[in-house]
């Protein structure tokens, strides 16, 4: 009699439990593994590991066009990927152009990003070895447009410099110029890149896309209009393992406590999905018991 | 110093956004009008210097009579203001035709060619298949699971026919199928805005008060 008091008393609290009590856990989850990271491992999958073996197999005198189609609000997510393909590309010397689809920030990050990871490699020089276009807006009209003719859609670099002054523009003029596509994407640009660009132009496109929108982006890559995939902040560790592991001489960012990477943020990931776990798993134990009580009464 | 005071902005306003955890506030409510305002303000600044200058402004300037069908363009796209001045509200909408029926144009081309066709084929596979001259099992289950998965779904968003009986049973599975999406879309949710969290964390440890202890870089 006292236990099933009890019981019922653990049942009511449970139901009554201040959700604010969470967010200070999820908080704390958080928050510590930043300042004391532990080192999960991290496995490779598939879609990443494809990415990762394209860019592989590209040289010296190959374009990989990178769009910056993501904007502040999901850097945590896209802006480590950016980091990571940027160096795999500067590290086997593959000539870049840069890009940016998306209005709110995408310029600006882009701008970050080679700023960050470009001075890793003094002897890169711009304009021969990477670009900067910057942003344009009306993403769909302009992505088809590039097919016929780049310099059409950016007579100028970001800073404002036209084209025909850049020599590695002198030989990128439409998609058959191109060797691959990775568009960094928050919403659906990325998808456009599979399902317009690649299907009407067959270049290359693989996607780095935030977790949130993953799922779909699955369908594209089990179609082959995407040759490989890299999801959230997932996918951002997986491909910051491989670089690691192929090209340790990129490791000092890596290695520098006070820099975020996707392989920390895991960490984070590990402690706070089980904590979230655990609360599904209380509240629905508490749903059970109090309908089981119910049920009795 | 500008980086100081950068860095104190941000993170007082991230403070601002993450105080709505407790509850409502003035201070949530102030920042996240100042975010909204200043994408809005960026947005405009970022097309004008970034899309309008370079692809309009400066090619009229440079050569005025061989760009003159940018002259066409810029028309259409002023005429869009037209639609706040009540007698001429109506030519606002001979823009918008031709913006409507040029994505729709490229829309009915690139659901079609894109993703109607494509996906289509991405179901259309053999269930019977080889690897390395044995049965391949796993290819057979995968096959499998897709194609019924595909009839199920379908079944389920067909309401021509009562979903009772075979036909009910079928639907039933096509919302297990959709259970499972469901469910899978959630946990990437969770990982996603984990990951946004994570971020911001991130900058209010490392960057504000790490910045604070060890000295912002310049």
């Amino acid at each position: 009699m006292e236990s099933t008091g009890k019981r019922n008393g653990l049942v009511q609290s449970l139901r009554n439990f201040d959700r604010r009590w969470v967010f200070l856990l999820i908080g704390l989850g958080t928050i510590l593994p930043i300042i004391y990271p532990i080192g999960f491992g991290v496995s490779t999958t598939p879609p990443v590991q494809q990415l990762y073996d394209k860019i592989e197999s590209l040289t010296p005198d190959d374009v990989v066009m990178l769009s910056f189609d993501f904007g502040p609000t999901t850097v945590p997510e896209n802006g480590p990927m950016a980091s990571a393909i940027l160096r795999h590309c500067f590290t086997r010397g593959i000539k870049v152009v840069v890009i940016a689809l998306y209005p709110i920030g995408g310029r600006a990050l882009a701008v970050q990003a080679l700023n960050e990871v470009a001075p890793e490699f003094p002897h890169l020089r711009y304009g021969i070895d990477f670009v900067n276009l910057g942003y344009k807006d009306g993403a769909q009209a302009l992505m088809k447009q590039m097919g016929e003719d780049i310099h059409g859609v950016f007579p100028t670099d970001a800073n404002g410099d036209p084209l025909s002054q850049l020599p590695l523009m002198q030989r990128v003029h439409n998609y058959k110029d191109i060797s691959l596509v990775v568009s960094l994407a928050t919403g659906v640009i990325g998808e456009w890149w599979a399902n317009l660009i690649n299907s009407q132009f067959g270049v290359p496109v693989a996607v780095g896309c935030t977790a949130v929108s993953a799922p779909k982006y699955y369908a594209y890559l089990n179609t082959g209009q995407m040759i490989g995939l890299l999801g959230g902040l997932k996918g951002a560790s997986e491909y910051e393992r491989l670089l690691l592991d192929g090209h340790p001489s990129v490791s000092a960012p890596y290695n520098d406590p006070t820099r975020f990477n996707a392989m920390k943020g895991m960490d984070v990931q590990t402690i706070d999905h089980s904590i979230i776990i655990l609360f599904i798993v209380v509240g629905n134990v508490a749903y059970f018991l109090s309908r089981r009580r119910a049920a009795r009464v | 110093m500008e980086n100081i005071i950068g860095t104190w902005i941000a993170a007082l306003l991230t403070l601002c956004i993450f105080s709505f955890l407790y509850r409502d506030n003035p201070f949530f409510r102030f920042a996240e009008a100042l975010f909204a305002g200043v994408s809005l303000g960026y947005y405009v600044g970022q097309t004008a210097d970034q899309t309008i200058k370079p692809n309009l402004v400066i090619p009229l300037m440079e050569d005025f009579v061989g760009n003159l069908d940018l002259i066409f363009a810029a028309l259409i796209g002023l005429n869009l203001y037209t639609r706040y001045v009540p007698k001429v509200a109506w030519m606002a909408r001979l823009s918008l035709a031709i913006y409507v029926g040029y994505y729709t144009g490229v829309n009915m081309v690139q659901k079609l060619h894109g993703e109607v066709l494509p996906q289509s084929g991405a179901t259309m596979i053999d269930l019977v298949s080889t690897a390395g001259g044995q049965f391949d099992w796993g290819g057979f289950l995968n096959a499998l699971v897709v194609f019924v998965g595909v009839l199920a779904v379908l079944v389920y968003f067909f309401f021509s026919l009562e979903h009772r009986g075979a036909v009910g049973k079928v639907s039933r599975l096509g919302v297990w199928y959709l259970m499972l999406g469901f469910g899978a879309a959630f946990g990437y949710t969770v990982m996603g805005r984990i990951s946004l969290l994570i971020g911001r964390m991130n900058f209010l440890v490392n960057d504000w008060i790490g910045g604070l202890l060890r000295g912002y870089p310049s």
